[in-house]
């Protein structure tokens, strides 16, 4: 169980890492990295989800991204802090969260 | 441009969600591919709408669109029910993307 919740985390770190390749990779390794990591951060995903029910590791994983990417803007990227767009992240984030929840209860709910 | 790139990428995305458990159903090479390529394009659109737009807007848009998406799809094709509360939730990432391009 704790290992499950382990690899959410480890897999959101390496979707904070592609998702900032994405934005920012020029050189053909960078590319390579970026594609790797994708593959590792979804396949841990696909891993914890076995263990833990989908909908939570699926939100705590998109949370930590979503955290981590706007933190990682500001830190290394130079984008200036605004609060409209942090609200509407966090607004965006209740309703990705609520949405995997809602439907995870329903899959229970059927078993 | 960008913004239109971004939103067929979510819808692409949801494709790909959609086509793995399509695949569960039809093991065969034409889901491999449609499976293959939703993910492929969706990733190039998003990858090309961060062109302009940050990353803390693209990455959480892109997977709310792909999340609404998919939660329609499941109201409609598999007859998932269309509860108060997902229709709160599908309005809270809509209301957020919305905002989001507003002031950007």
């Amino acid at each position: 169980m704790q290992l499950a919740w382990i690899k959410v985390f480890v897999g959101a770190f390496f979707e904070i890492l592609w998702v900032v390749g994405l934005k920012h990779a020029s050189t053909f390794p960078e590319w390579i990295a970026t594609s790797l990591a994708i593959i590792i951060s979804f396949y841990l995903l696909i891993m914890a989800s076995k263990i833990l029910p989908v909908g939570t590791a699926y939100a705590v994983f998109v949370g930590i991204g979503a955290a981590g990417t706007v933190v990682i803007e500001i830190l290394f990227f130079g984008v200036p802090f605004q609060w409209e767009k942090l609200v509407f992240i966090i607004l965006l984030l209740i309703g990705i969260i609520g949405l995997k929840l809602v439907s995870e209860r329903l899959e229970r709910s059927e078993v | 441009m960008y913004w239109t790139a971004l939103i067929f990428a979510g819808i692409f995305e949801m494709v790909g969600v959609l086509s793995i458990n399509h695949l569960h159903k039809h093991r065969n090479f034409t889901s491999f591919i449609l499976l293959g390529g939703s993910f492929i394009l969706s990733f190039t659109l998003l990858s090309f709408s961060m062109e302009e737009l940050a990353m803390s807007i693209a990455y959480p848009v892109w997977t709310g669109i792909g999340t609404v998406g998919v939660t329609i799809m499941g109201i409609l094709l598999f007859n998932e029910p269309a509860s108060r509360l997902r229709i709160l939730f599908i309005f809270c990432i809509i209301a957020a993307t919305v905002g989001l391009k507003f002031i950007s």
